[in-house]
């Protein structure tokens, strides 16, 4: 064994660049199995450090970090998102690195409007009151003493997207779609509780919901979703709820607007008449070309996107003839995707996709294609979904004849990336310039 | 509960129950081993009752829901902790404490604790919104403003004064949100001179009078209030038939730009778009000012080197070897410290065949590790 070898620098870009060059002789000259042709891999002809020395103790990390060669996988954010010095303001999930459909808790977007508050468990309480004969206010250990319920969802700011109603801005999926992330949530059903409380329920119309953040963060729920799907949450992934997702506990309306699943969670209030919370009126309302806004926008409709290729990782490295998978992400906040189609020139024609995994109702669903290169091609990749309440997602023109282009929230049209010729991929729109009536 | 609560959708395909809802046709049908089991939503969707013990592809415990009248594991508040955090404020007043302030006060608490973020005069700034632009009953008329077919025309002015349906919502974010960097600071008279101020600038009028630099706000002026945008929402939310009005807005996809299909149809496949359709690029190079950078390489991040505690090296990592012989500063060391330190830094970081490690196991760098040694050989720090 060459031992001595294995310090040495192993540039796997000149090795990569040198078997590149090399295949291609081989393509042109005489054998592909020649293996003369290519030159051996440092990475398997030498020993690599790791392999001739001690690793870490199990002591060492008491709770495990990422490789530290995945550090450029992180929550980005850019200055038009920078209120309140980063304190009214968003992290978007790189949902390019995304893998299956699960979030992992450090990469979860992040969003506050007061900053993420760090609540202590201890004085954490929870109060329940208004419209029932018996209010109660819990402690976290208490709540957590009701029975559980584990389910997987995405929660999705409903300004996903919202920057580009006029035109395409981000050439990034990071950007462009990353306002969303999936975990599995574990809680109480809001239902489960109010059986305890006896709940007026000729006159209960409405619930606030409340945190204990700087913003006191409010939003007005019907009562339909209460008793339906509403949870009130303490786990996220198997483990605690990280502070950005409103440890301890934070409420969790699947499928509906990010902002109304309140995080630092205080205080459930039922009333017969809506409470008009800043988050419901001055933003969170969509404004139509009529100059009115639709308020109480709840559930984030029907969506999907290709997440490979992105413009960040591209197919700049791929040789002709190479088969690919085409990737990408549906979700609908309305039901559970039954079909995604994806389109190889803008959306004119399309052809069905194949969904892979688990589909589950209001989560994240994976779906794939497989897609033989060719060198040079140039390709408009539209994706497409529907769910089972029978939404699809409509065209830009079609969604901005009726929204306009002022809305800022709930834009679901398709969206298209560009694959160029050398490979490289590009946020682009299809549409038609000045909109269409009636599309 | 609601009437679509009581009947459930069942059938054997996910088309046949989309069928079924887009008529608006709710009833029972065949029961089929592969159900799928939903039901309308006041959102426009759908939603998947518990039935036989599963919603969707959840079991779920049937105990839960038999024993959930009895579980009740918090107490009841008492009626101060009650008053402490019931602080909300409502349109018809509901939550509203007495109290006034005038526009003048108002003035000066702004520039003492709001100005440094939402400008003079409530014009915004660093990235924190606007308060006001003007006359706030001339801006509402800019809310039908869409720059759908000219993109260089006037978009809609959404501040408090021309968009806010309800005066209330700001009394009670000032109140609970406002300072941001220190809420829940002010009192209830300073927020009522800080709305009264917010007014001044929007150029408001209430009854008939206007909101001038003279104008003392108090609790019943302010429920007289009427916002210029107040019917500027939809669906209307207000009164007993509210939740209603919600419901119907969402059964109708045309309100909200969606589109649902009709029973049994394959969407479009092919001509699926207008001819007019153009390949619509970035402009001017789009917002790429992200933070980090973007990247997806999978490298070193550089490192800064922090020094280390040479002890504690030692507690932790040298020590289960390094007591008894070669211990810190012990005289066991002059013997291979006669051979030169650069000898013993080496065996050191590269590890001897009598059994030291390459650094002693550490990923610690080569200078860091040097303290290590200097301390163990020595017995002191420097």
């Amino acid at each position: 064994m060459d031992n001595n070898k294995s310090n040495q620098t192993i540039d796997r870009r000149d090795f990569f660049r040198k078997t590149a060059a090399l295949s291609v002789t081989a393509i042109a000259g005489t054998s592909l199995i020649s293996s003369n042709a290519k030159a051996d891999d440092p990475a398997i002809m030498h020993h690599p450090s790791w392999g001739q020395k001690w690793g870490d103790p199990v002591t060492k990390n008491r709770y495990g970090m990422p490789s530290k060669y995945e550090h450029n996988v992180l929550r980005r954010n850019t200055k038009l998102l920078a209120s309140g010095n980063y304190r009214a303001s968003i992290a978007v999930t790189p949902i390019q690195e995304s893998m299956g459909i699960i979030t992992p808790n450090g990469l979860f977007f992040s969003r506050s409007h007061g900053g993420v508050a760090h609540v202590d468990p201890n004085e954490y309480r929870l109060m329940i009151h208004g419209l029932v004969e018996k209010p109660i206010v819990l402690t976290l250990e208490q709540l957590k003493k009701y029975p559980s319920v584990t389910r997987t969802h995405f929660i999705e700011c409903p300004a996903n997207g919202g920057q580009e109603w006029r035109g395409p801005q981000f050439n990034s999926i990071q950007f462009a779609k990353g306002f969303m992330s999936c975990a599995e949530w574990t809680g109480v059903y809001v239902k489960t509780i109010l059986e305890d409380l006896g709940l007026d329920k000729e006159k209960a119309k409405w619930m606030l919901t409340e945190g204990s953040d700087n913003s006191e963060m409010g939003r007005t729920v019907p009562i339909d979703k209460v008793l339906d799907d509403a949870m009130i949450v303490w786990g996220q992934n198997g483990e605690a709820l990280r502070p950005e997702q409103g440890y301890p506990v934070r409420l969790l309306l699947p499928g509906w607007e990010g902002n109304l699943c309140v995080k630092w969670l205080k205080r459930l209030e039922f009333s017969s008449e809506p409470w008009y919370c800043k988050e419901e009126t001055s933003k969170y309302t969509a404004l139509k070309p009529s100059g009115k806004a639709i308020q109480h926008f709840y559930a984030n409709e029907v969506n999907s996107t290709v997440t490979s290729p992105s413009p960040e990782i591209d197919w700049t490295h791929l040789e002709d003839g190479d088969i690919i998978e085409i990737e990408g992400l549906a979700w609908s906040g309305m039901g559970t995707i039954t079909r995604v189609d994806l389109s190889f020139d803008g959306g004119k024609t399309y052809t069905n996709a194949k969904l892979k995994g688990l589909v589950l109702p209001k989560a994240w669903t994976r779906w794939s294609f497989m897609h033989t290169y060719k060198k040079g091609e140039q390709l408009l990749l539209t994706s497409r979904a529907m769910d089972d309440a029978g939404y699809i997602q409509p065209t830009i023109d079609q969604e901005v004849s009726v929204m306009g282009v002022e809305s800022v929230y709930h834009r679901n049209a398709v969206e298209t990336w560009e694959v160029t010729a050398t490979g490289e991929v590009n946020h682009v729109q299809m549409r038609t310039p000045g909109g269409v009536k009636n599309a | 509960m609601l009437n679509l609560n009581r009947k459930f959708l069942v059938t054997a395909s996910t088309a046949a129950a989309v069928a079924l809802l887009t008529t608006g046709c709710f009833g029972e049908t065949d029961t089929a081993k592969q159900s799928t089991i939903t039901k309308a939503s006041i959102d426009g969707g759908i939603s998947y009752p518990v039935v036989n013990n599963k919603t969707s592809a959840y079991y779920v415990n049937p105990q839960v829901a038999a024993m959930a009248p009895k579980i009740y594991h918090g107490r009841v508040p008492t009626a101060n902790e009650l008053k402490a955090w019931d602080k909300d404020v409502m349109p018809d007043g509901t939550g509203l404490p007495e109290g006034s302030g005038s526009v003048e006060d108002g003035e000066e608490l702004y520039e003492a604790k709001c100005v440094m973020c939402h400008g003079d005069f409530g014009s915004g700034g660093g990235g924190y919104p606007s308060l006001s632009k003007g006359n706030a009953y001339e801006l509402q008329e800019t809310l039908t403003n869409n720059r759908w077919h000219d993109p260089e025309a006037d978009g809609p002015v959404r501040v408090f004064g021309s968009y806010w349906p309800k005066v209330s919502t700001l009394w009670w974010y000032i109140k609970d949100g406002m300072p941001h960097p220190a809420s829940k600071t002010l009192n209830d008279d300073e927020v009522y001179a800080l709305t009264a101020y917010i007014l001044n600038i929007n150029e408001f009028e209430i009854d008939g009078e206007e909101v001038d630099d003279e104008y003392v706000l108090d609790r019943e002026k302010m429920l007289k209030v009427v916002m210029p945008n107040v019917d500027g929402f939809e669906p209307s939310i207000d009164g007993p038939n509210g939740l209603e009005n919600v419901r119907t807005y969402y059964a109708n996809p045309k309100n909200f730009g969606a589109i649902k299909l009709a029973p049994g149809t394959t969407p479009c496949m092919e001509n699926c778009q207008e001819d007019s359709v153009v390949i619509t690029r970035i402009q001017n190079g789009g917002i790429k000012d992200f933070l980090p950078p973007m990247s997806d390489e999978r490298d070193l991040p550089q490192e800064k080197e922090v020094a280390v505690d040479p002890v504690k090296v030692y507690d932790e990592t040298c020590a289960m070897c390094h007591s008894s012989y070669l211990s810190p500063g012990s005289a066991e060391w002059s013997g291979y410290l006669s051979r030169g330190m650069d000898q013993v830094y080496a065996n050191a970081i590269h590890g001897t065949d009598g059994g030291m490690p390459a650094k002693g196991g550490t990923s610690l760098s080569d200078k860091n590790f040097k303290t290590v040694v200097d301390y163990i050989t020595t017995g002191k720090t420097k």
